[in-house]
């Protein structure tokens, strides 16, 4: 049970820290940016190709792995998602879906297509209450908690978290205030598209790496944004852990409904919580 | 100093939404230091005028001029720098914010000369020359013993009162007030028409408001819009007294005299 208890934890961690960008960028800006999930495998890919000039030290090759997500995310924004401010969200649909398959395409043409394993770079397990964990696990939920607590104060204490909560409210009202908004969009989507390729840099020794790896952690990523609240940092981060913990428990009990689960759930908390877009 | 060049001015400025012409080409000056209402019925085109005055939307047809030169494509955070400042119909102070934040906002644009920008917006927000100069302005509002609560918990007058704070801390040139009435019980009415009183020989401003009443004393000029044109303008007493306005508002609103 306890290990169940921790693979839901892991879950949630890696769930919390893709879904953060996404919900900021579908909180501020109505975007629903599907080349959100193609960054977080990008961010794989850059790892594996990025590792062996890091000499095999994972922490420089995940830091330079996520640093090269920073242009590229910087060009989806500035050459696709800024046109699509205030526009319908079904253009955001289509605009950032083709950026997906341009993006799969593209890392099938540079890695090929089939998967890439990886090893656990920590190696070590911890043994406690009559169990072992892998410790690398225990470090990826502790960076998740540390990536929250550091968003709730930057979103809290800085001038560009002040701005970015305040057009989470009233992006008019932020212009109004002679506010440029759309740079402050694209600092908070780069922000979040660089979690979103540490969400993949971190996953990448759970899972294989693979072209497709971001489609699934993508849609689970918007249940996560959806039960946890567009923009809502706290609520992204209990709905991330909260949907990890269903996904290992229904895992434990019936492995094929594990991913399906996690979907009811979202659609018994859209019941009684719809949304607005 | 006196120059005859009006602070702003619209030249056929239409805006269309598909079928709907909210806007339908309106030419409207304003000099320096004018106080401006702007009447009409609901759905006139009051507010999308502001908007494209303020940038918010950009006319499908037409110019818009500032202290003569041509904004019309200019993006709305531009011309607050310029000094053109709004306030909206549903008042637009942010509720999950600190009150004394929506003040920090708008000291945004300041950025002040010993610190980088870099410092500026990714240090503390709450430093304490900041934070001094929101209180004057909170003063002036006489809400400054409630900068610390949160936005949300003030009543809705007191929310009337921190969106015009906030305007007024942006050095404006011209203020476009959007119904600042709506919502008011008759007291804060008084307080908010007092305040406009006080502060109105600063700067231009124009001011849209359903009831006349509330605005008549205000006012140099009437400017009456109605199906998305701007059908009179004038003293308040002859736009008034046109036969055109008369009938768009025929039995619209007690009291309305013709004293001519």
């Amino acid at each position: 049970m306890i290990n169940t208890i921790a693979y839901g934890l892991t879950i949630g961690g890696i769930l919390y820290i893709i879904s953060i960008g996404l919900s900021l960028t579908f909180g501020t800006m109505r975007i629903v940016n599907f080349a959100h999930g193609l960054i977080y495998t990008i961010g794989a890919y850059f790892l594996i190709t990025l590792l062996p000039i890091a000499r095999d030290n994972f922490i420089l090759g995940a830091v330079l792995a996520v640093l090269a997500v920073v242009p590229i995310s910087y060009i989806i924004e500035r050459f696709v998602v800024r046109k699509l401010y205030g526009v319908s969200i079904d253009y955001a649909i289509i605009a950032t879906y083709a950026v997906v398959l341009i993006g799969v395409d593209l890392i099938k043409w540079i890695w090929g297509a089939s998967p890439i394993p990886l090893s656990d770079p920590v190696g070590i397990d911890v043994a406690f209450l009559g169990i072992t964990l892998p410790l690398y696990r225990l470090i990826i939920i502790l960076l998740a908690v540390v990536i929250f607590i550091g968003l709730s104060i930057f979103f809290k204490k800085t001038m560009v978290g002040k701005i970015v909560t305040a057009a989470l409210e009233d992006k008019d009202a932020v212009r109004s205030l002679g506010i440029n908004v759309d740079k402050y969009f694209a600092y908070i989507f780069v922000m979040g598209s660089s979690l979103a390729a540490l969400g993949g840099v971190l996953y990448a020794p759970i899972t294989s790496v693979h072209p497709y790896m971001g489609s699934m952690v993508l849609l689970l990523s918007f249940a996560v944004v959806l039960v946890g609240g567009l923009g809502n940092i706290k609520g992204t981060f209990v709905a991330a852990f909260a949907l990890g913990m269903v996904m290992s428990v229904t895992g434990r009990l019936w492995g094929p409904a594990a991913e399906t689960m996690v979907f009811v759930v979202m659609g018994i908390v859209l019941i009684f919580k719809p949304i607005e877009v | 100093m006196t120059t005859e060049q009006p602070i702003i001015e619209t030249k056929e400025a239409t805006i269309q939404f598909n079928d709907l012409i909210a806007v339908d080409g309106v030419n409207f000056t304003m000099k320096e230091g004018e106080a401006i209402g702007v009447i009409g019925p609901n759905g006139a085109g009051k507010t999308s005028f502001f908007n494209l005055l303020t940038g918010l939307f950009f006319p499908t047809g037409g110019k818009i001029f500032f202290s003569g030169k041509d904004i019309t494509t200019v993006p709305p955070h531009k011309r607050v720098a310029m000094g053109i400042v709004r306030t909206f119909q549903l008042v637009s102070v942010f509720d999950s914010l600190p009150v004394v934040d929506n003040l920090i906002l708008s000291t945004n644009r300041i950025s002040p000369d010993h610190e980088s920008r870099g410092a500026f917006f990714f240090g503390d927000a709450h430093r304490q020359n900041k934070v001094e100069q929101c209180m004057d302005a909170l003063k002036l509002m006489g809400i400054e013993n409630k900068a610390h609560l949160m936005t949300s918990e003030l009543s809705y007058g007191d929310k009337r009162k921190l969106e015009l704070a906030v305007a007024l801390s942006l050095n404006p040139k011209i203020l476009l007030l959007d119904e600042p009435f709506a919502g008011l019980s008759d007291m804060e009415i008084g307080e908010v028409s007092q305040i406009i009183r006080e502060v109105k020989k600063k700067f231009s401003f124009v001011i849209i408001e359903h009831k006349i009443s509330h605005i008549i004393d205000l006012v140099q000029r009437l400017c009456v819009m109605h199906e998305g044109k701007l059908i009179a303008e004038g003293p308040p007493a002859e736009v008034l007294c046109n036969a055109i306005v008369r009938e768009v508002y025929w039995g619209k609103e007690e009291g309305l005299t013709c004293s001519v």
